[in-house]
């Protein structure tokens, strides 16, 4: 049943999937239920599959990332006047060059200690904007609201928002789509699963952690432009937190690492939860919030360790052994197991 | 004048940095045996903190004299935690470990918030107070009682993992999973034990440091972040490199915070771990 | 061998009908992620004559100590505005709301966690899904920053309590009021203050050392500090922006005991507040004087916790209970919360009663709970001295919305309470001055 022809077939269900959520605002037109915390969180998980998930180098510091995205835009736009889109894509090129840079020296470390080293880097960095004047310290920037539109990229209603992330989130899956079904995709993999076997083939095991860290810097970044663009205030305790970095990793986590939808579902889930537990719990003051959030988050890890993908595949093979015709070869894929 | 000065500093970084080694040294021990990165450590210091503070707050027992309480309390709580959430995630990957510790770690703030209020606590007259002059050099008693007791704690654990049978096997665990069980090592046993000492270290550190440090229930955020970097540059797992890590961090964190800029001094820890991380990629006295 | 099945076969493609499964996996996950927006925050059907003010504030996380404890103190105004306990006369709170037929206000609270993009969320989910009509909050200031800009673009007013940060007020909003006076004020009522100290003292007061914490308020009011220095000749010894949420402050102290200063000037939120104390007591640091920026110096714990060790620090407030003296209504009002909660208000809990006082007003003299009406109600705001508890000469909004009525005063700790000590013509205590050392207590 292979074929070798199903790409157009993936663009054409891809645009059918870009329409249907195109047209969901017409449906739902409350603003708060058009909550694109959620496509935020998902456009940040999915990139940060392509270089902790497919890669599996784990990183614990992609804060730094967002950071600079969000920076860069930022001071391009209040100090130079220069438009987001312009301002964003500068950002996505200095944090991959940041990316070239941090990565060249921590890939040689390896499972905990790189991720040790993620989080120094995401620290340091915070700590030196913080006490930077030139981008004014812990007092962060104001964007200006007196300028808006599409070319400025900021807007008095939601809805133009909700697109532009909309977008964004689709050109990341995009990205992380073509990774995973080209000859890059199949390197990173093998990185993860045999680096000994990978580098006797003479795969250049750095390289290729290079680029799914620049790649995935760049889309990271992205993701932060489009933060200060929407919050309009920024300031490094909100862009550059070790918590963000912690929340870009659990949503991929939760999802299912190295698996192009893992991230999207972890982020639905994971932003729903939270936002649920918030709004209904949180007015107390009691605390309630944080035990439910958490409580659900140790059930996850607990009950489907493999993340929710993960969870359902077990779903489908323990129902697949009773189904008359189904192929249980077909249905295995395990957590390890990554297939394109 | 200067030199009194710097010796001054150096005492204060000493004194913070041997509790920072109290602290760590329970995560590298759990991390040693099993492989796994405790995010909720911190809120086992906060538990200590908080055991300490009831002691004294319920029943008048100072925390000094609370510390052998302190310390089977929170063995239970780590011996808990681990029957009922870590040894169900033993065999799931590394990013599933570190999403469960990270769940507990809100888990336990939450709780902390829920049962005893947001508010900042302190004891307020506790057996030890008062400051020391030694000569130039002053430093308050209860920080010299807290790194005292750091060193005794450190000490006998370190005796109890190279002098006893149940310490050995511990140790052994560690080395080899699969070859101390062929040893007739019961593994479920002795991750049990890890997790129970562990989080027994950071409640003794939290009961030690209650003498003089607020109790909130965020409080383990304040430590978690150095502890980590003293276990990763003693090399994970190794309880005499986290020991010496931890006097490492604090002496540098001081110093540098003095001669630098106080804004910089965590600035500064991190990168001197990153650069013993680049010449020693697995810290001081990591295993291979 | 996974590696070498990758390897051989790169240009292996998934069978189609692993695509479609996958394709019906995707087009399932993306419909749940845009509509799992539904619901959150479906607010339930309430009472036509419910008026309804958002209030966000950090009810977790590090500063909830705080939130609740404003949290507590909207609760009391709200319970005066709607009758529920019987109003002290003279108070200006629209109470009863008779222009809008006795209706109720009800308050939504909302938790920011101390994190702005959790504010702004919250501002919105309360103005759309809750539908309040005004917003009011949120204690940190750059929390403040992100949802009155949510409240901006709905066009619904924000009115701040208890943020200090002076470019709040700078941004040129339509809908933003605030009623606490900003660092601007605070920071020159310092060196007024040492001025006015040196002429009473006869001493020199010409060496400060700045100690503040990391964040926008502590950025804001360090570059402040150092322009008036400058301007009125002061030497900073010393300047340190420490982190917040540090394990130890040795080094930060070590400098400023290294410095000697005369003076120390500092920001810090209740947690460094005390740990910086301790350290003080621990190297035997004892300056001429310790003038703390309020927050944590002025939290209802400080004291609590610190006991004797918290005595003779001096602090620059808005709030005093001592101010009874003059406004009958302060002890008035507190005596109601004591009633209530079992604490004495302090300067956070009191601007946020006002804050809501000063709204409720407003709401009343709209008599409409349109945004543009209230807006316009709370432009023509014009509340006296004597209708407020806060010892300020009353609320009149400037175009820029801020309170131009707004003043400050210095309290220090004295036998466990804090006392008005300046200016001196309101003060109930003489300052006392130089501070004693550790030792000499």
């Amino acid at each position: 049943m292979t074929t070798g022809t199903n790409s157009s077939r993936k663009a054409m269900g891809t645009a059918a999937l870009l329409a249907l959520a195109a047209v969901l605002p017409l449906a739902i037109t409350e603003p708060s239920q058009q909550n694109f915390l959620i496509l935020m969180g998902a456009q940040m998980g999915v990139a940060w599959n392509i270089v902790g998930g497919y890669a599996g180098q784990v990183s614990l510091g992609h804060a730094v990332f967002y950071g600079i995205g969000a920076y860069t835009s930022t001071m391009l736009l209040t100090v130079l006047g220069l438009t987001p889109w312009i301002g964003a894509l500068a950002g996505g090129l200095l944090a991959s060059v940041f990316a070239l840079a941090m990565g060249w020296p921590c890939f040689r470390l390896k499972g905990h200690y790189f991720a040790m080293a993620t989080i120094a880097v995401a620290e340091i960095m915070q700590i030196l904007v913080t006490n930077s004047d030139f981008l004014e310290g812990a007092v962060g920037l104001y964007l200006p609201m007196d300028r808006s539109g599409w070319g400025w990229l900021i807007f008095l209603s939601k809805l133009p928002y909700y697109y532009v992330i909309l977008g964004l989130l689709v050109l990341t899956v995009l990205v992380s789509w073509a990774i995973e079904r080209s000859h890059i995709g199949y390197y990173f993999r093998a990185i993860k699963d045999e680096p000994e076997a990978a580098r006797a083939l003479g795969v250049s095991l750095t390289r290729y952690k290079l680029i799914a860290l620049s790649v995935s810097a760049f889309l990271t970044a992205l993701g932060g432009s489009f933060y200060a663009q929407k919050e309009m205030f920024i300031d490094p305790g909100s862009v550059f937190a070790g918590t963000i970095s912690i929340k870009i990793a659990l949503i991929a986590i939760l999802g299912g690492v190295g698996r192009l939808t893992g991230p999207v579902l972890g982020a639905v889930i994971l932003i729903t939860i939270e936002e649920y537990s918030r709004t209904l719990f949180g007015s107390t003051g009691s605390g309630t919030d944080m035990i439910i959030y958490a409580a659900m988050i140790i059930l996850v890890a607990v009950f489907s360790p493999s993340g929710v993908l993960g969870l359902l595949g077990d779903l489908h093979r323990h129902l697949g052994r009773h189904l008359p015709g189904a192929k249980p070869a077909e249905a295995k894929t395990s957590a390890k197991e990554i297939r394109p | 004048m200067t030199a009194d000065i710097l010796i001054q500093v150096l005492v204060s970084g000493l004194l913070i940095g041997l509790i920072y080694a109290l602290v760590a040294v329970g995560l590298t021990l759990i991390f040693g045996v099993m492989d796994i990165v405790n995010f909720a450590h911190g809120e086992f210091l906060m538990l200590g903190m908080y055991a300490s503070f009831w002691a004294f707050a319920l029943f008048a027992i100072d925390p000094i004299v609370a510390l052998p309480l302190t310390a089977l309390l929170l063995f239970a709580v780590g011996v808990i935690v681990y029957q009922t959430v870590i040894r169900r995630i033993l065999k799931a990957p590394m990013l599933s470990q570190i999403f469960a510790t990270f769940g507990l770690m809100i888990l336990l703030r939450g709780l902390a918030q829920f049962f005893w209020k947001p508010d900042h606590r302190l004891i307020p007259h506790s057996l030890v107070s008062g400051n020391i002059a030694l000569g130039p050099v002053q430093f308050g008693l209860p920080q010299f009682v807290a790194a005292l007791g750091a060193v005794g704690v450190t000490g006998a654990l370190w005796m109890f993992l190279h002098r006893t049978r149940l310490g050995t096997a511990l140790e052994a665990t560690a080395i080899d999973r699969e070859a101390a069980t062929l040893m007739g090592i019961d593994g479920q046993k002795m991750f049990a034990l890890a997790w129970g000492i562990g989080a027994a270290c950071a409640g003794l550190a939290g009961g030690l440091i209650a003498t003089f440090f607020p109790i909130f229930p965020e409080v383990g955020s304040n430590f978690i972040l150095i502890a980590f970097v003293v276990v990763v540059l003693g090399g994970f797992g190794s309880v005499t490199g986290a020991f010496l890590a931890g006097i490492i961090v604090g002496l540098i964190e001081v110093l540098g915070g003095f001669l630098v800029g106080p804004e910089y001094k965590t600035a500064i820890v991190l990168s001197l771990l990153l650069v013993v991380l680049l010449v020693r990629p697995r810290g001081l006295l990591g295993k291979a | 061998m996974r590696f070498a099945a990758a390897i051989t076969e790169p240009t292996r493609t998934p069978t189609r009908r692993q695509t479609i499964k996958r394709m019906l996996a995707a087009a399932a996950l993306l419909t749940t992620t845009a509509l799992t927006g539904i619901g959150i925050g479906a607010a339930p059907a309430h009472a036509e004559d419910e008026i309804r003010i958002g209030v966000i504030y950090p009810l977790t996380g590090a500063a909830a100590s705080t939130g609740v404890e404003l949290k507590a103190a909207a609760e009391l105004a709200a319970a005066i505005v709607n009758k529920e306990i019987p109003a002290p006369p003279g108070l200006v709170a629209g109470i009863g709301l008779p222009n809008l037929k006795g209706a109720k206000i009800k308050l939504i609270f909302g938790d920011h966690q101390g994190n702005p993009q959790v504010g702004a969320t919250e501002a919105e989910r309360l103005i759309t899904s809750e539908k309040v009509v005004a917003l009011t909050g949120a204690y940190f200031s750059n929390v403040t920053a992100t949802a009155s800009q949510v409240a901006e673009r709905y066009g619904v007013p924000f009115l701040n309590g208890e943020s200090s940060s002076a470019s709040l007020t700078q941004r040129k909003f339509k809908w933003f009021f605030r009623t606490t006076p900003h660092d601007d004020l605070f920071v020159g009522n310092f060196f007024t203050f040492l001025g006015d100290m040196e002429k009473k003292t006869g001493d020199k007061l010409r060496t400060v050392a700045l100690f503040n914490e990391n964040t926008l308020w502590g950025n804001e009011t360090t570059k402040l500090q150092v322009k008036l220095a400058e301007e009125q000749k002061f030497t900073i010894a010393e300047k340190i922006l420490y982190p917040a949420k540090t394990t130890q402050m040795t080094s930060e102290v070590q400098r400023i005991k290294a410095a000697a200063p005369a003076v120390i000037m500092q920001s810090s939120y209740l947690g460094d507040a005390i740990l910086s104390m301790k350290t003080y007591k621990e190297l035997g640091f004892s300056p001429k004087m310790l003038l703390a920026n309020d927050a944590g110096f002025n939290d209802s714990e400080f004291l609590k916790t610190m006991g004797k060790d918290g005595e003779f620090v001096i602090s620059r407030e808005v709030w005093a209970l001592d101010q009874a003296e003059r406004n009958p209504l302060i002890k008035q009002v507190n005596d109601l919360m004591q009633k209530r909660s079992g604490v004495n208000f302090n300067g956070n809990s009191a601007r946020a009663f006002t804050g809501i006082a000063v709204l409720a007003d407003a709401l009343d003299r709209a008599g409409s709970t349109r945004p543009d009406a209230i807006r316009e109600a709370l432009q023509k705001t014009d509340i006296p001295a004597s209708g407020l508890i806060m010892p300020w000469k009353g609320v009149k909004f400037d175009a820029n919305g801020q309170n131009e009525l707004g003043t400050g005063i210095i309290v220090q700790v004295q036998g466990g309470q804090y006392v008005t000590v300046w200016p001196f013509d309101v003060a109930t205590k003489p300052v006392v001055y130089p501070m004693p050392a550790w030792d000499g207590r």
